[in-house]
């Protein structure tokens, strides 16, 4: 990646394009934001840095205006009642209409095209004009192709034209370089460049320094919903000082009890191989996987048995294993939980009954809903201390926190030899999280294997025994033992911040 | 993909931990269908004053007849709308099975063999819809559109448009005679059809994958269920159960016709949605489906014998399904 661009010269560098002051914003009972401020000026690149549950989405859907703040205030240009166009929020590819062409859906969110009130010719000229601000060559080449010819990234490329050609004077980017090739991040850094020398601001919200020192001038961070460093400038700081500064209560949450070891004849062992990485994982242990997604997925998904052709190779106990379905791995004894619970877990309009005992229905092969079922989920609510009304309540009557015990209790019985979690606290207050760190220990010392991706650096420093951290193009890069884990050492492995 | 609506109702709070008793349990599960049979027996009420004639058993007899064999099909129908399907091709396997039928009679075919002829259209049908959509992945709305369209066209080419009078002096029996002694044969099916679905979509697994993979599918594929498996059985259920409905008419009116079967279809549907089942799938029950069925039956013979023009059925039929629906949304509160 190439140096930091030199900051502007000349320009009214003391106003601020965007201003969030003191934003206060609680969804029911949490409170996510408590006094966030953002602060942006002109023709700068700014970055957006926090750990899971610091309130970032929050705070840039209340920027771009898809929520509203309870206090607070947000100016543009010193003006508090805000042209809506004047940020936008640039999607990987939501916001496009694939089977329109490009200069359409350049143009088409305007009024004045939309209702033909401007000649087409008119409206064309903008987007091309827009798009050749962008990238010159993309203009020349694709305005008259559907955006669905067009690859990820160029798809981006038009997302940002159509955000300037309707008056955005900050981009807000999410995540933008997730799926991108090496290339095309230097392809996206560049045009943003350029933009901020013609005055178009950047937020970027990522977790990776090393783009984010290549491209951002200047920083804020956020914690519990505060921003605890406010426009810091990327040269003035270290990795380890933001990295301590976004840390989340790392204090709250116990190391884990000494493991026992498991009975003999419990003992299991397991090996995960693919070409260069060989891991040995024993009965009680908990593995962690650490880093961008790309890496832990092929993990996961050949354990459960969701991939074809699988990347890893599975040995339990000497003999090797490959699940063809997610049921084959069901009955081997491989339990799943997803944070995505709402995608991969719940099933929503059924009762809580059906949700906890669907993975031993599959394990058993049973044929009748049995009352045993409900005795046994009943049970398993009441060990678990899961507050629901009742087995025959929907999954929507609980909490986000709560549904997430629900998924976990689905592999109470019968006990999985192998649980793997993506994931698991995502979206769930420190309270159940601290619950589920429990559960997932007790379920370690009862002889299980735990292989846990967690994208939240605090979570596996507290709770596993060795981690393996993935770069970011997927490759393993190291194994990290309990006595090397802390937030830095698997922020230098993934490449990631948090 | 999913609207899901959270039941606040007071009476949904019993103490944490300790299960209700079945009696409550089952109120509480089949409150909808409680509600519309109370609809039911209110609207027959409130037709009565225009013409006393409709709750005489007499009526109340031509009613369950005219019934069944929507019954049937909205069963079926519902097994495919629980897994988020669809299932249009009902309405031409309905018609395509009595020419079917009136051919194997045509024959001279026994009774008996010419009904197991007829079931296996349906079983035929069902299977070519489950295999597009399970193994080749086409949409079901797509999929069944193309069967309805070439069973409704095929109807007419067996018997070149001709209608068929139906020699056989006992094939009334399928649908009027009497297996149970005092019980009529038709009664006994649809009875014997709504229990035993309902006793598997409530007490066996499959039945519970069903409304699982209406649910949520992605989901239910992670845990283990065969979700190409079960999609496949339902629209075969549901094949079958049409083919069997147009027996039971056939056997009643001893005449087959083409267009038969044209009108069931959206009838089917309505009943199921009046029933309280949700067209994105993953709730419902059968007996809501029969429900629904029965009172789409009580308004046609209610627009019949007021004397209302006859057209005007599927207004009535209409604005019911409009009532029904924002009832059960009025009752529910959304997440």
């Amino acid at each position: 990646m190439s140096a930091p661009r030199e900051t502007q010269a000349g320009t009214n560098a003391t106003a601020f394009v965007l201003e969030a002051k003191q934003i206060e914003k609680s969804f029911g009972a949490t409170h996510v934001l408590r006094g966030a401020n953002l602060r942006i000026r002109r023709g700068e690149i700014h970055a957006l840095l926090g750990g899971n549950g610091a309130g970032k989405s929050t705070l840039i859907r209340i920027i771009s205006g898809s929520h509203r703040l309870d206090a607070g205030s947000i100016s543009i240009d010193g003006r508090l009642d805000p042209n809506p166009n004047a940020i936008a929020v640039v999607f990987q590819e939501l916001a496009l209409l694939p089977h329109l062409s490009v200069a359409e859906n350049i143009y088409l969110p305007h009024r004045k095209c939309a209702f033909a009130r401007l000649g087409e010719a008119a409206c064309y000229a903008e987007a091309r004009a827009a798009l050749a601000l962008v990238d010159e060559e993309l203009a020349e080449r694709t305005l008259d192709w559907p955006v669905a010819q067009l690859d990820l990234h160029e798809r981006q490329f038009v997302e940002i034209a159509r955000a300037l050609s309707s008056g955005a004077r900050v981009l807000l980017l999410d995540e933008p370089t997730a799926n991108l090739t090496f290339s095309e991040t230097e392809r996206l850094f560049g045009i943003l460049r350029r933009l901020a020398q013609q005055g178009i601001s950047t937020l970027l919200v990522s977790h990776r320094m090393g783009e984010i020192r290549a491209l951002a001038d200047v920083c804020t961070v956020l914690r519990d919903g505060r921003s605890v460093l406010d426009r810091v400038a990327l040269s003035d700081i270290s990795d380890e000082a933001i990295v301590e500064a976004m840390g989340q209560k790392s204090s709250a949450v116990s190391p884990p009890a000494p493991r026992g070891a498991p009975a003999a004849s419990a003992r299991m062992q397991i090996v995960l191989r693919s070409p260069g990485v060989s891991l040995s994982v024993a009965s009680g242990e908990v593995l962690g996987l650490a880093g961008a997604p790309a890496g832990p997925s092929g993990v996961i998904e050949t354990l459960i048995g969701a991939s074809r052709p699988a990347a890893w190779q599975i040995t339990i106990d000497g003999i090797d294993v490959r699940f063809s379905s997610p049921a084959e791995a069901i009955r081997a004894g491989v339990g799943y939980v997803s944070g995505d619970r709402a995608e991969k877990g719940i099933l929503a309009t059924l009762p809580i009954l059906d949700n906890i005992v669907a993975a031993a229905r599959v394990a058993d092969r049973r044929i009748l809903a049995s009352s045993r079922e409900a005795t046994a989920a009943q049970t398993a609510l009441d060990t678990l201390s899961i507050k629901a009304s009742s087995i025959d309540a929907l999954p929507q009557t609980v909490s986000g926190g709560t549904q997430q015990k629900l998924l976990l209790a689905r592999w109470l019985a019968p006990a999985p030899k192998i649980l793997v979690l993506e994931e698991p606290t995502r979206g769930v207050d420190i309270g159940t999280k601290r619950e589920i760190y429990a559960m997932i220990r007790d379920a370690a010392a009862a002889g299980c294997v735990v292989v846990w991706w967690s994208t939240e650096f605090t979570e596996l420093i507290a709770v596993c025994d060795r981690v393996v951290a993935f770069d970011l193009s997927g490759q393993a890069s190291g194994v990290l033992d309990r006595d090397e884990l802390d937030e830095v050492s698997l922020s230098r492995a993934t490449g990631m911040a948090a | 993909m999913t609207e899901v609506v959270i039941d606040q109702r007071a009476a949904d709070r019993p103490q944490p931990g300790k299960r209700a008793s079945l009696v409550v349990r089952l109120t509480r599960i089949y409150r909808t269908e409680i509600a519309i049979a109370m609809a039911i027996v209110v609207l027959l009420v409130g037709i009565s004053f225009w013409s006393p004639y409709v709750l005489t058993w007499g009526n109340l007899a031509n009613i369950a007849q005219a019934a069944a064999p929507l019954i049937l099909m909205s069963l079926g129908v519902f097994l495919v709308i629980a897994t988020s399907g669809i299932d249009l091709s009902v309405g031409s396997t309905f018609s395509l099975t009595g020419m079917v039928a009136g051919l194997c009679f045509s024959a001279a075919l026994p009774w008996p063999v010419v009904c197991l002829i007829s079931l296996g259209v349906g079983l035929a049908v069902g299977a070519i819809n489950g295999g597009l959509v399970t193994v080749v992945g086409l949409a079901p709305f797509v999929v069944t559109l193309i069967t309805y369209a070439i069973g409704a066209s095929l109807s007419f080419v067996i018997t070149d448009g001709h209608s068929i009078a139906i020699a056989d002096p006992n094939f009334w029996t399928l649908n009027g005679g009497e297996m149970i002694p005092g019980i009529t044969n038709f009664v006994l099916f649809c009875a014997l059809a709504v229990i035993a679905l309902e006793c598997v979509l409530r007490k066996l697994v499959v039945g519970r994958w069903v409304f699982a993979i209406g649910s949520n599918d992605k989901a239910a594929r992670l845990l283990g269920i065969p979700v190409h498996g079960v999609r496949f059985g339902v629209y075969v259920a549901s094949g079958v159960a049409a083919s069997f409905a147009s027996l039971l008419s056939l056997s009643y009116i001893s005449n087959s016709e083409s267009t038969a079967g044209a009108n069931l279809m959206l009838q089917a549907i309505a009943a199921c949605v009046i029933g309280g089942a949700s067209l994105f799938g993953g709730t419902g029950s059968a007996i809501g489906a029969m429900l629904g069925a029965i009172m789409i039956t009580v308004i046609q013979n209610g627009v019949n014998l007021i004397g209302i023009n006859s057209f005007w059925q599927g207004t009535v039929t209409g604005a019911v399904i409009l009532v029904a629906v924002l009832i059960d949304r009025a009752t529910k509160v959304r997440s």
